[in-house]
């Protein structure tokens, strides 16, 4: 069961991760607005499909945030979504919904955090800009980067790297600044090149 | 990674803002514990008071339509979401589910039932208050009780 649903991810082609203009498209979340409908109106098979649809893309969000919480950071995001299922006035506002409370929880565990671990090198790879996770050293070397990263520099290099989304969307959604995004990202990455050169 | 069924059956709690849910720690294996779990027709009406029969068609089918009937003969369509660890059952008044991972050498296992309309919401709150945790809890442990009788699996 578990296997089927991962399978199932929504996102998991490179032109969504990429495209800034898919909330406009057609795309498998279309296909989600009525369950979405059908859940908020207490129908527990739609609430069941919908998480099976949700769940991949909440979890690939989650992982490069909350790389140390990710169960529990999937889990605090699944429950604020379906909690908050029946409140969300426009069904075709989900997926950008999704992503806004899944974002806020997994920024909310990983501050939680006491010792922070770096991420997997897996997911870094994943990220626009940077380069592939290809030799053995430079995994151990990413790890080292990513472990002296703050966890809001992780969660824009998520909104901004791998959503694609603007500095002012992603401003936006983490309550801070454009200009702090913009200066967040630009240390996140300039952390990594320096690493990298050396 | 994806949730595993009980974490998956508390979001749907939460979601649907169940009556009853209960979560414990079983200490029998997780066979034992599912056989019973997953013999709808056999074990529900020994689980379920006022739960007289639960027909489910044969077959190996993970969805299912299956008929629920009443002491005076009452009787609820039910559609039936069946698979390792997980149980899923809605008719058009009320959703029941149950779920269960292993734990160690013992068995996690959660239940939750609901009525569906939103209507009955603020009854339901009240029961939630006054009856739900305990009757979440009497039939988890009424599970438990009917896994002892079953032989354990090989």
């Amino acid at each position: 069961m578990a296997d089927a649903r991962d399978a199932a991810d929504p996102q998991s082609t490179p032109r969504d991760k990429r495209s800034t203009a898919r909330d406009a498209e057609p795309t498998p979340w279309a296909a989600a607005v009525p369950l979405v409908r059908a859940a908020r109106q207490g129908d527990a098979l739609a609430m069941d499909d919908l998480l099976t649809r949700v769940t991949p893309y909440v979890t690939r969000l989650c992982r490069p945030i909350a790389p140390a919480d990710t169960a529990d950071a999937v889990q605090e995001a699944l429950t604020a979504v379906f909690k908050g299922l029946r409140g969300l006035r426009d069904p075709q506002a989900f997926y950008a919904w999704v992503r806004m409370v899944t974002v806020r929880e997994a920024v909310r565990v990983a501050r939680g955090t006491a010792v922070e671990r770096p991420a997997d090198p897996d997911e870094l790879a994943r990220l626009g800009g940077l380069p592939p996770d290809g030799a053995t050293d430079l995994s151990a070397e990413v790890r080292d980067v990513l472990s002296r990263l703050p966890v809001q520099y992780r969660a824009v290099l998520v909104l901004r790297e791998l959503e694609g989304l603007d500095e002012r969307s992603a401003a936006r959604l983490l309550g801070v600044a454009p200009g702090t995004v913009k200066s967040r990202l630009h240390r996140a990455r300039s952390l990594f090149r320096r690493t990298w050169s050396q | 990674m994806s949730t595993d069924p009980v974490a998956r059956l508390r979001v749907m709690a939460a979601g649907l803002g169940a009556a009853l849910y209960a979560e414990e720690r079983i200490a029998l294996p997780y066979e034992q514990v599912w056989a019973v779990a997953s013999d709808l027709s056999g074990e529900l009406p020994y689980l379920i008071p006022l739960l007289r029969e639960f027909r489910v068609p044969p077959g190996d089918s993970d969805r299912k339509t299956a008929l629920a009937v009443g002491p005076l003969g009452t009787r609820d369509t039910f559609e039936v979401r069946l698979a390792p660890g997980w149980c899923l059952m809605q008719s058009g008044l009320v959703v029941g589910g149950m779920a269960a991972v292993r734990e160690g050498d013992g068995t996690r296992f959660a239940m939750l039932g609901t009525t569906r309309p939103f209507a009955l919401r603020p009854v339901q709150r009240a029961y939630t208050t006054l009856l739900g945790r305990r009757r979440a809890r009497a039939f988890v442990r009424a599970v438990e009780q009917r896994a002892r009788l079953r032989p354990p699996a090989d």
